[in-house]
């Protein structure tokens, strides 16, 4: 009637973990477009159990990406320490109690730029840990290239959305050998 | 049609008019997406952050396109970061501005520069006044909807 959709997204022993109700109003539908038309994937991107818990820093010299790729992880149930620069995001890490699985790295930044940091990080510490992803608006063919030549595990292209950040998290996360 | 439901279509009706003027377009539908009980305003919060970003980028521009000898690499990071912001909250004729300011900045062409800046003010004050009027229009429907008007 209301032209709804109810989803149950399952955890990994198949139990309902959350359900999802998604009911059509006329207002929302307005803005209709690609709001409710989802990708090909087995799992709704909402469920904030995927990465459930999942500690990131994420820096972004840009006060509005920051907070709206911010917000976007903790959508996705991660544990989100934004900083707005290189130097931050590096004393982040290297306090003892940062434990972070993952950095976010705006490849443009002012003072010190993502490759820069990369480069600093990969220097003492392994490729696996933390992981890093570069986010970036460059739509240069190389940039991949690039990413890879220091270290980095994956790129994630601006502006950032929803399913473009969780493909890619998953991606990584599973090349490095962790299921969700 | 009763007052809720007149406010409604017309709430409906601006907002579709946005989207079909490319003056917004699919991020800001991920902006309301990512909106929940846990952020209320967020939409609300993250526009007026980049209204507050926008108003200082501009003054900076205005400051470096008019100087003796323009540095245009200055000017260029201001548009970039410009770019970046109105992308992420879905302005997308003031991120086309930026896009195109931005190849006048490589070219180190001085009229283009100050026309394209122009371009992104006029495109950026359109937005302002167009999301001003759609929070405003926004809040008069939910104190209606709140009131139990039928």
């Amino acid at each position: 009637m209301m032209q709804g959709n109810i989803w149950i997204s399952p955890n990994t022993v198949g139990f309902a973990q959350s359900m999802t109700l998604l009911l059509r109003f006329q207002l929302q539908s307005s803005f209709g477009r690609a709001m409710f038309a989802p990708k090909d994937s087995p799992e709704h991107p909402n469920s904030n159990s995927q990465f459930r818990g999942l500690k990131i820093v994420l820096a972004d010299d840009d006060d509005v990406n920051r907070m709206v790729t911010k917000k976007l992880l903790e959508k996705l149930g991660c544990q989100v320490t934004a900083v707005s620069s290189g130097f931050e995001c590096l004393s982040a890490l290297s306090s003892s109690e940062n434990s972070s699985r993952l950095i976010l790295l705006d490849l443009q930044m002012p003072d010190m730029d993502g490759f820069e940091v990369a480069t600093r990080i990969r220097k003492f510490r392994s490729r696996n840990w933390p992981l890093i992803i570069a986010l970036t608006a460059s739509a240069e063919d190389n940039v991949w290239e690039r990413c890879l030549h220091v270290g980095m595990n994956g790129v994630i292209r601006k502006p950032v959305l929803l399913q473009g950040i969780a493909d890619e998290l998953r991606r990584v996360l599973h090349l490095a050998g962790e299921s969700l | 049609m009763d007052g809720v439901a007149k406010l409604r279509k017309q709430f409906l009706e601006y907002t579709n008019s946005l989207f079909q003027e490319e003056i917004l377009d699919q991020q800001f539908v991920q902006l309301q997406q990512l909106q929940d009980e846990s952020s209320p305003n967020f939409v609300f919060e993250v526009v007026s952050l980049f209204f507050e970003d926008s108003k200082r980028l501009l003054n900076e521009l205005e400051i470096a396109i008019t100087q003796e000898n323009i540095d245009f690499k200055k000017v260029d990071g201001y548009v970039h970061q410009l770019k970046g912001s109105s992308s992420s909250i879905g302005a997308h004729r003031v991120r086309n501005a930026c896009v195109a300011f931005r190849h006048h900045c490589e070219a180190q062409n001085i009229e283009g520069c100050l026309q394209c800046l122009q371009q992104v003010k006029t495109e950026y004050f359109l937005v302002k006044n167009k999301l001003e009027t759609f929070f405003k229009m926004e809040q008069q429907l939910s104190t209606a909807s709140q009131s139990g008007s039928k």
